[in-house]
């Protein structure tokens, strides 16, 4: 983050930023060099190509589909977004992880009599793991890793400003609401702090009203109070910082950075959306049994 | 010579914020012109605040009160032009600098104002830069605002009002929450814009001594709201010093350094308002033979007590806190204390060496001493570990086990009935540790957990609401206090439990004058009755006036400790200007010792 920007460039100043720390939503991106061709796909064509799927995603219970979609998602990411430690290890631990671990999980949990009927593969004790039992799993652990990693073509290679600017200049979305939401982001650490303060003092004042779980929603109420207090004090500080910088003077206000909707950024949506189409009609996974 | 035309004209302007019932401030007329820097002085609750708001629309428009009287600025009535319009006649720099922040990089936030107004590209971009280059932050601009320090986020925020070209600025206690260094970098910014001949500048501020160097004149609301005076820095502050103390205002820091000389046998004349000034009046006093009380005290020396000024007896700090030989037993021990960030939440579920393991450490292998019945000040730059230092003495931050004796408990594993009986935390801000919906329940709390009888509870409540004036507030939510009764309430929680010892984080933070001095007051007033007092302050006044010892902490490690009198002359502290401008061997005049 050391190298000078372009002088007065109306370019997004900043050089790529690697080193940014992982929770910072407004991160400036670099100009994409050309091989990291997602991030320079306007982040409505992102959004639109992957939600459809995603949605649909919810209702399928085979494996195929979430598999094809899965490697569709990763294809994205592995050719074009930049490929920092952070996001690999996303991509290459953090979601197989996942996904390995729902398998897991709804094998030992789903009902061993609807899995009954398939051939048993392991046993410990009277319990029995039925391949049914592994396949609702993995459906379900794939279905989730499927619409995870759809997300992530969006949500690893757009900054939070773009999708607000995108949103405002293509969308018509009035900007008072985008940039309020920008302006809230910033809350959030905040918010996680105050918390973490309001614990410790409750925790050394010391709790009565018994044990259980009624008692600790009573005690968590309790932090919720100074909590929205003051959360409540901060936004309207905020409003009235943001209201005294002419923050809604006029319908609209000068973007210094376009993020234009081009025809590849159409085309690559239409691909999405067409490619997503043919997986579905390929597996077409529905109608069919459990 | 002809004045410039008054950029704001504030005619019989009374302000009364929706749910209050008298209005503040009141009935305040004043012409504010190009070329002042004017320095807005009050008690609190007398609408120095509420004012800055009306000086560009906010009240009425964004902040719902009731207005009577007018303001004009730049010829326009603020009730009858947007905020947006009057942004560029008059723009705002708030107190907390992350209340401020908008967007994702320095340079867009400079240029947040600017697009708002519908500005060609290139002018936004030449405003952004100007802005920026004035406050020294050009080499920033691609970074995130949260990467900046306290001071430099305030200075974005003065670089986000320059940007809107307004003539007028309005800032609201701009460095309440920095650091010195913080604050210093802060007027170094304005002192420079101030200079510009065509700029109105409107300064709410405490802290006097930066303030004092810009300001050409001085308007002061008392605790009515009304306007109370109205002139020079020199005839306010200097002239009018006895009367502003009695409304609760700060003075500089200079001026209340030779108050006290003054009260001590030191004659100080005239009252100095800038270390500079009281500087040369101290070398003049010395020229001129003075410092009779001087010669009864060996320098460095904090124990012996001046002639003219004798303490009570019984009240001189203990020779040593870092347990000199033959020293009482401290109340609080720490041995190789390490804390860490995100130590665990649960201190008797978890071993303590999660304390020592992993994460950014920042207390590192502390050993402290704290002699019972001291008056001991944490002090230190931002990001010391003060206030870590203190919740781990507090056992709010639990700290490893077996590395901190409290009043013979580890707070490490003491439950909190057992601990809150032995020592108390009162936090920063009064509401964190607020748990109940009244002011009597939130005094009870305490008593109720080590199941003390109805009728005691009601006995000792009844005693605590009648120290702290809030017999009448029994059945209010403590929410609904004004600030100076949630920090009396905060500080009544914790003593109710008659604990040993009574830590506080920053008690005198935002307060006024005589907020401060009431609160340093009861301080003393539990030091006398055998309470150990530990207090975390940014303030190193307070430190040379109040506390018997010293901590001084840098990076997590203790610097040096000691009693006050030698850390103060030592070369582990920076003393601010004021301080350094009192000789070593006159400095222990100042301490308060209360008869």
């Amino acid at each position: 983050m050391t190298a000078a920007a372009p002088d007065g460039a109306t370019s997004p100043a900043g050089p790529a930023d690697e080193v940014a720390p992982p929770a910072d939503p407004f991160a400036p991106q670099a100009a994409a060099p050309r091989h990291t061709y997602l991030h320079a796909i306007n982040p409505l064509a992102k959004l639109g190509g992957v939600i459809p799927a995603m949605l649909l995603l919810v209702f399928v219970r085979d494996l195929v589909t979430p598999l094809a979609f899965l490697a569709l998602a990763y294809a994205l990411l592995l050719t074009g977004a930049r490929l920092t430690r952070r996001t690999l290890t996303i991509l290459l631990l953090a979601v197989p992880a996942g996904v390995l671990l729902v398998t897991l999980a709804f094998a030992v949990w789903v009902d061993p009599a609807l899995v009954a009927g398939t051939p048993p593969l392991g046993r410990i004790g009277p319990w029995t793991l039925h391949a049914g039992a592994l396949g609702v799993g993995a459906a379900t652990g794939l279905r989730l890793g499927a619409i995870l990693a759809l997300g992530l073509v969006s949500g690893l290679t757009t900054t939070g400003p773009d999708l607000v600017r995108a949103g405002v200049q293509q969308l018509r979305i009035p900007y008072r609401i985008g940039y309020t939401a920008l302006a809230a982001y910033r809350f959030v650490p905040r918010f996680g702090y105050e918390l973490s303060v309001i614990r410790a003092a409750h925790r050394v004042r010391g709790h009565h009203g018994g044990r259980g779980p009624f008692a600790r929603i009573a005690r968590g109420w309790g932090s919720i109070v100074p909590l929205l207090a003051s959360g409540i004090r901060h936004a309207e500080r905020v409003a009235l910082a943001m209201d005294a910088r002419a923050f809604g003077a006029f319908p609209t206000r000068t973007e210094r950075h376009l993020v234009p909707f081009r025809r590849r950024d159409a085309a690559f949506l239409a691909l999405l959306l067409v490619t997503s189409a043919a997986l579905f009609a390929a597996t077409f996974p529905w109608g069919l049994p459990l | 010579m002809p004045e410039p035309a008054p950029l704001i004209r504030v005619r019989e302007l009374s302000l009364t914020h929706a749910g209050a019932s008298d209005p503040a401030p009141r009935g305040v007329s004043a012409d504010l012109r190009p070329g002042e820097v004017v320095l807005l002085l009050g008690p609190s609750g007398s609408g120095k605040s509420t004012l800055t708001l009306a000086l560009n629309g906010l009240i009425p428009h964004s902040v719902d009160a009731a207005v009577e009287g007018s303001v004009e600025v730049a010829g326009r009535d603020t009730s009858e032009a947007t905020v947006a319009a009057l942004s560029t006649t008059v723009s705002m720099v708030f107190q907390d600098p992350d209340a401020q922040l908008v967007t994702g990089t320095v340079l867009d936030e400079v240029a947040f104002a600017p697009e708002n107004l519908r500005l060609p590209a290139p002018e936004v971009l030449a405003r952004a830069e100007a802005a920026l280059r004035r406050t020294g932050l050009w080499e920033r601009r691609a970074d995130n605002p949260d990467l900046l320090s306290g001071g430099g986020r305030q200075r974005l925020a003065i670089a986000c009002a320059l940007a809107t070209a307004s003539p007028a600025m309005v800032l609201d206690e701009p460095t309440a929450n920095l650091d010195p260094a913080g604050a210093d970098d802060v007027f170094d910014a304005l002192a420079e814009i101030a200079a510009d001949p065509g700029r109105t500048l409107v300064l709410v501020e405490h802290d006097l001594d930066r303030a004092v160097r810009i300001a050409t004149r001085v308007l002061v609301l008392d605790r009515t709201g009304a306007l109370a005076f109205d002139g020079t820095p020199e005839e306010i502050l200097r002239d009018r010093a006895e009367d502003l103390i009695a409304m609760g205002v700060w003075l500089p820091r200079s001026t209340l350094v030779a108050r006290r000389l003054r009260e001590r046998g030191i004659a100080v004349d005239p009252l100095p308002l800038t270390p500079e000034e009281l500087g040369a009046a101290l070398a003049a006093h010395a020229a001129a033979g003075g410092g009779a009380p001087s010669t009864a005290l060996s320098p460095g020396d904090g124990t012996a007590p001046p002639a003219d000024a004798a303490p009570p007896a019984g009240v001189a700090p203990p020779a040593d806190a870092t347990a000199a030989p033959g020293a009482p037993e401290p109340i609080i021990r720490a041995r190789g204390l390490w804390v860490s960030r995100g130590v665990s939440r649960r201190p008797s579920r978890r071993p303590s060496r999660s304390a020592a393991r992993g994460g950014t450490p920042i207390l590192r292998d502390v050993d402290l001493d704290i002699a019972a019945g001291s008056l001991t000040a944490i002090v230190g730059p931002n990001g010391a570990g003060k206030t870590t230092l203190a919740q781990a003495l507090a056992g709010v931050v639990p700290p490893p086990r077996r590395t901190v004796t409290v009043a013979g408990l580890d707070p490490a594993t003491a439950s909190p009935r057992e601990l809150t009986g032995k020592v108390g935390f009162v936090f920063q801000n009064p509401e964190h540790q607020f748990v109940a919906a009244t002011v009597f329940d939130e005094l009870a709390h305490g008593l109720r957990l080590r199941r003390v009888p109805d009728a005691e509870i009601r006995e000792r409540v009844g005693e605590m609401l009648a120290r702290f004036g809030l017999g009448h507030k029994a059945t209010v939510h403590p929410f609904l206090l004004s600030g100076g009764e949630k920090r009396r309430l905060s500080v009544g929680t914790v003593l109710i439990a008659r604990p040993d010892v009574v830590v506080l984080d920053e008690p005198t933070f935002g307060q006024d004058h005589a907020r401060a001095q009431e609160l340093l007051a009861l301080l003393h007033d539990l030091r006398r009755g055998g309470t150990t007092v530990i207090l975390v302050t940014h303030d190193m006044h307070l430190v040379a006036e109040h506390a018997t010892h010293v901590v001084v902490l840098e990076e997590g490690r203790i610097r040096t400790s000691g009693p006050t009198a030698e850390i103060l002359s030592g070369p582990q502290v920076s003393l601010p200007p004021a301080l350094r401008a009192v000789p070593d061997h006159l400095r222990p005049l100042l301490a308060e010792e209360r008869t």
